[in-house]
This record gives structure tokens, C-alpha cells and sequence, in this order.
């Protein structure tokens, strides 16, 4: 309205403008004739003709209308009429006449500078929002406007980037509509929260020109004019599809983690009833064979030929052996299972504590021991203990045909989170090519009549190294010795 | 029934209690065992119940228990005895064929004497049942109350 208004003022020619006054004034003046038929006389309809013409022609139009009708009401209505006569007591007419052009020129001039001013306002205001839009077409992210019936009224390159619409495509249609927002409750609710903080931020899904469906987390901020009253909502979106997916990707590994780590659970739970099953159950019939054979050898020897006795032998030595296999079965399956007891040790004296076990073994061997300097470690004493046992009675195994065995053990690396210790002889060996088979569990490189043993050994040491975080290997060639390393993590124990 | 025995064997396999028994009977200690073949009935000698109801008013100078028993299994026996103020000076030893830490660590927290693992060879059995038979028997002065050699 006030637009329009001024329009009309700014286009109005000077001809219009005084043209307006002499109309307003005819106007009036005809009107006052006919109420002074009626014999009445009234100055309004001069008022409103004068202020008329101030209001929409300006200072001269008043000025003119004022003239004019100064002059119509002398002529017409003062006594004597149809005559410029007036008489002293008339003059308040005229007076009021005069005040009253000026006080609505004076309004006029007023309203036009308040025009003005707004004008020049509204004009900063365009520029200030076109340069703001230029700047925020320049960022990525996914921004516009909406009024408060959700018409879209701005539209950045982000949006049309994201979602694939034009901002001439955009600019008019309703943002939920459009986008065909899924709300994460109640949009009521959300506007309401909206409505009262000025702020909303949330994750919606929306769906793009293309008809993919995406996730964005949108932050919604309220713009209010000078009167507080909401006039726009400015939304920016952030498309998060992909952090979503991951996201529930990692959810549902993490439920599969959990689902298998139930399971293995149950299965170590299984296993732990197996071993202990096997401990009691499998042994005491080894040792009802071991025991009645033993007891039929004792009763019969006189009565059994040669042939005889070294059936009974071998029945004997068999049940030993299997006897010799569980041991060590459930002694490989316990350090598994077996909680371990970390503290700082010292690897020194866990090699002199193994050698000591060892050497009973050893009789009247001649075996050269050389020791190098070994630092303290962080593990489990008596599981260290036991890897180096198997090592050095392996060791001294395998030297047996030597003359003179050189066993030595020492460390190649020691830094702050790990080490390195080697075992290494110069006995039979072994061939590189089968060096994957060492730590496996029953594995053996030597027949059994050659070297006795039940192929646990390096396979607990494997099993004890890894639960310190480390890991083992050798290197040995045939009838050129061995050596096996193995390394010792600080923090990889567990 | 008018037995009693200085060694109360309480196992359930019969060629173990046959084994043992052949083992104690190299030193003549065969005749001093009285065999409970399950958990129940070792109880039952203990508390003069059942077939033992009428037996020789003495303590068994030692208890060679097997762990795992039909009824009542060894650890629950051997925690009976060592809260009961009449039972819990008898000697008690488990004799199992089971290595397993936590049978151990339970049977030593119940207060158990000895802890033996039968092995599968047999003249290793035999030397340990002996040395048990002869030590628990014979050598270790049994608390008061218990049967003597006459």
C-alpha cells in the first residue's frame, strides 16, 4: 500500500498536482453550496479540499488550494455575498484555512522523508542480501530460505548441488513438500521448540530430484524483524548419508563382534569342559592298560615266551606314551586358557632356572653353555619359564650327537617395547623348507626312534610367546644346527 | 558290619580300587582299607549311617579321596569333613587323575593334606601309593581319635 502510494506522489505531474488542488477545491466548493442551500455554513469541506491537496500535491497545491479557497468562501458565504468583501470577524476562517494547509503540508513532508529513509532501507537491504547470497553460493554447504508458510524464498548452490533442483525450480514451492522431509518426531512438536528457542537442529531425511534419499543433519535458525514477529527460516544441511552408513555399519559389526565373541565364549566354556574331561576320563583307562598289563607281566612272566613279553612291553609302552601325549595336550591347552600373572622379571634368571631343569636331563653330557647379558622383561615368570625349558631341552635333544654341544643363548635386540632372545645349538638341524611345520601342534621334523618327544613343544612356546605379543621363528640348516628367536612385546601381553 | 580300616579309600572305579588295593599290598596295608565306592557312602562311614552304622568307633587314620564320584563328588566331601569339629583333624588326600589347576586350588583352600595325580605308568602308581599308604599309615602319627596299629 504505502508502495503504491508513493508511486502515485512521485509520478504526479505538476498539472496533475495543481489540477488535483482546483478539483478538491470545486469539490468542496459545490458541496458547501449545497449545504449552504440548506442554510448552513461549514468550513470541513474547505479543510478536507486543502488537506487533500497538501497530503497528495505538496506545499503548492496547498498553497493554491488555500488561495482559492480563501477566495470561494469570501465570495460565496461571507456576507455580503457573491462579493470579496470580508469583515474583521471573518479573518479566523481564513487564519484557520491557512494553519490547517500548513499543518497537513508540514505532516506531507514528514511522511516523504519517512518514505525516503525506508526506501533507502529496504534498498541497502537488497544489496545486502545479494551479496550475502553471492557469498553463500560460494560455500558447499546446503543452504536456503523459507518463509514462515515454508515457501522457499532463497536457494544456494549448495542446495541445487545436493539436491538437484535450480533455485528458479526451487524459489516458491514448499520446502517439505519438495523434498518430502521425514521428521525425526512430530513436525508440531518441532516447530513448536522451533517457534520458542529460535534455533532446531536434527537429522532428516529428504529425497532429491533424482529420487535418491538422503540424510541430512539440518540446523534451523529463525529470523524476526524489528517487531520480534518470525519472519524466515534460514536452513542449512548437511548431507550425512555416508557418515550414516558407516555408522551403522560399525554398529552392526560391532553386534557381530559381540555375537562371536558370545559364542566363543561358549566354545572356550566347551573346551574347558573337553580338557577337563579328557584329564579325568581318558586317563584312568591308560592307566587300568598300563596298570593290569604291568600286573599280567608280573603274574605270568614265568609261563610267557619271549614273543609274549614284548607284546606286553610294547601294550605297556604304548599306554605310557598316550599317557605322555594327553599330559602335554592339556598342558598346551592350559596355557591357553590359563590366566596369566604379568611382573617384571628377569630373563636371566628364568635361562639359569631352565638350564638347572635341564641339565638333570643331561647326565654326563659335555655341553658348552655360553650366556649373554639379558635384560629384565615385563611377563608371566613361570610361562617364560616353560618356553625356555622346551627351548633349551630341545636344544640339548638334538646336540646329542655332538661330541661336545654348544648351546647359547643370549638377546639381538633389546629395545624399549620389545625384545629379542635366542636359543641356538650346533646340533642336528633341520631343512628351512619344512621350518613352517615347527610350531605346529604333533608336528616333529625326526622320527621318533631318533629324538623322543611328542611335538608339544614348539608349539607351546609359540602359543606362550604370543601371549606376551610377540612372535617365533628359526633358522637352522641340516646337520648345521639351530637357532630359534623369539620376541617379547612390553605391551602387546595379554 | 564290624570293619575299620585305617585307610578309608573312597573310589568309585574298581579297577582303580583294585590297583590301589594290589599296590598297598605290598607292604600289607590291604587289609586296612575300607572302600567307599561313592560319595554318599563315604559319608555314610564317616557318620556311622547305613552299612557302617555299627563299625568300630575310630577315625580312619587317613582319607584317600577320588574327586570325581557318583552322589556326593570329593570336593564336597572334603569341605563336610573340614567344617565338621568331630572329622576335620582326619587327614585328607586327593587322589586324582586329573592335573586341573582349579581342582587343586579348590581342594588346597578346603584344607586338603596332599594332593596326588595318579600316573598312568604303573610302577610309578604303585611307588606313589605305597609312599602314601606307608607315610600316612604308618610314619605320620595320626591326630587322637584315630584307629591305630594295634
Amino acid at each position: 500500500m504505502a508502495r503504491s502510494k508513493f508511486q502515485l506522489r512521485n509520478a504526479q505531474s505538476p498539472v496533475l498536482r495543481y489540477g488535483l488542488a482546483v478539483l478538491s477545491v470545486s469539490v468542496a466548493l459545490g458541496g458547501a453550496l449545497l449545504i449552504e442551500r440548506l442554510r448552513l455554513r461549514n468550513i470541513t469541506l474547505f479543510l478536507f479540499a486543502i488537506a487533500v491537496a497538501a497530503w497528495y500535491g505538496g506545499t503548492g497545491a496547498a498553497m493554491l488550494a488555500l488561495l482559492l479557497s480563501c477566495i470561494s468562501f469570501a465570495y460565496f458565504f461571507i456576507e455580503p455575498s457573491h462579493t470579496l468583501y470580508i469583515s474583521r470577524s471573518d479573518i479566523p476562517y481564513f487564519i484557520l484555512f491557512a494553519l490547517f494547509a500548513w499543518l497537513v503540508s508540514w505532516f506531507s513532508s514528514v511522511r516523504q522523508r519517512v518514505e525516503a529513509d525506508l526506501l533507502q532501507a529496504r534498498e541497502k537491504l537488497e544489496i545486502e542480501v545479494s551479496e550475502r547470497s553471492s557469498l553463500l553460493n560460494l560455500t558447499h554447504d546446503t543452504i536456503f530460505v523459507r518463509d514462515m508458510s515454508d515457501s522457499i524464498r532463497f536457494w544456494n548452490r549448495g542446495a541445487e548441488e545436493l539436491y538437484g533442483w535450480t533455485p528458479e525450480q526451487a524459489i516458491g514451492k514448499i520446502s517439505h513438500e519438495l523434498l518430502r522431509t521425514v521428521f525425526p518426531s512430530p513436525l508440531d512438536d518441532i516447530q513448536a521448540e522451533f517457534l520458542r528457542t529460535g534455533r532446531w537442529e536434527g537429522e532428516l531425511k529428504h529425497t532429491k530430484a533424482d529420487g535418491t534419499q538422503v540424510i541430512v543433519a539440518s540446523r534451523w535458525s529463525l529470523r524476526r524483524d524489528e517487531r520480534e514477529q518470525p519472519i524466515a527460516v534460514l536452513e542449512t544441511n548437511n548431507d550425512i548419508t555416508v557418515r550414516k552408513r558407516r555408522e551403522q555399519e560399525i554398529q552392526s559389526l560391532n553386534q557381530e563382534l559381540a555375537k562371536r565373541s558370545t559364542e566363543l565364549e561358549a566354545i572356550n566354556k566347551e573346551l574347558e569342559a573337553f580338557a577337563y574331561s579328557v584329564s579325568h576320563d581318558l586317563r584312568a583307562p591308560l592307566r587300568h592298560m598300563a596298570g593290569f598289563a604291568e600286573l599280567l607281566r608280573n603274574s605270568a612272566a614265568a609261563s610267557l615266551n619271549e614273543k609274549s613279553r614284548r607284546y606286553l612291553t610294547v601294550i605297556l609302552e604304548a599306554a605310557n606314551r598316550m599317557g605322555t601325549l594327553i599330559d602335554d595336550l592339556l598342558a598346551f591347552s592350559r596355557i591357553s586358557r590359563a590366566e596369566a600373572h604379568y611382573s617384571t622379571v628377569s630373563l636371566k634368571q628364568i635361562v639359569q632356572d631352565a638350564i638347572a631343569e635341564v641339565r638333570q636331563d643331561a647326565n654326563e653330557r659335555k655341553i658348552v653353555w655360553k650366556i649373554d647379558s639379558l635384560p629384565e622383561w615385563y611377563g608371566d615368570r613361570s610361562m617364560l619359564r616353560q618356553a625356555m625349558v622346551n627351548l633349551i631341552s630341545n636344544a640339548v635333544k638334538f646336540t646329542r650327537a655332538r661330541s661336545q654341544a654348544e648351546i647359547e643363548i643370549g638377546c639381538t635386540d633389546h629395545q624399549n617395547d620389545h625384545v629379542v632372545l635366542f636359543v641356538r645349538d650346533n646340533g642336528v638341524g633341520f631343512d628351512m623348507k619344512y621350518s613352517n611345520k615347527l610350531f605346529g601342534v604333533f608336528q616333529r621334523l625326526h622320527p621318533q626312534e631318533a629324538f623322543e618327544g611328542t611335538g608339544i613343544g614348539l608349539a607351546t612356546v609359540q602359543r606362550i610367546v604370543q601371549r606376551h605379543g610377540g612372535r617365533v621363528w628359526a633358522e637352522g640348516k641340516v646337520e648345521g644346527g639351530a637357532t630359534f628367536y623369539f620376541s617379547l612385546s612390553r605391551t602387546g601381553a595379554h | 558290619m564290624d570293619s575299620f580300616g585305617r585307610i578309608l579309600l573312597v573310589e568309585d572305579d574298581p579297577k582303580d580300587v583294585e590297583l590301589t588295593l594290589t599296590a598297598l599290598d605290598e607292604y600289607n596295608l590291604a587289609n586296612e582299607v575300607v572302600v567307599a565306592t561313592d560319595g554318599e557312602q563315604a559319608l555314610d562311614y564317616l557318620y556311622y549311617r547305613g552299612k557302617f552304622m555299627r563299625r568300630a568307633p575310630e577315625n580312619p587314620a587317613v582319607l584317600l579321596l577320588d574327586l570325581k564320584l557318583p552322589k556326593v563328588d570329593g570336593l564336597e566331601i572334603l569341605q563336610q569333613i573340614k567344617v565338621d569339629e568331630k572329622l576335620k583333624m582326619i587327614p585328607v588326600v586327593v587322589l586324582t587323575s586329573s592335573h586341573e589347576e582349579k581342582d587343586m586350588v579348590a581342594s588346597y583352600k578346603l584344607g586338603v593334606n596332599a594332593y596326588v595325580v595318579k600316573p598312568v605308568d604303573f610302577h610309578e602308581f604303585v611307588n606313589a601309593i605305597k609312599q602314601l599308604g606307608i607315610f600316612w599309615a604308618v610314619i605320620n602319627e595320626a591326630p587322637p581319635g584315630s584307629a591305630r596299629k594295634g
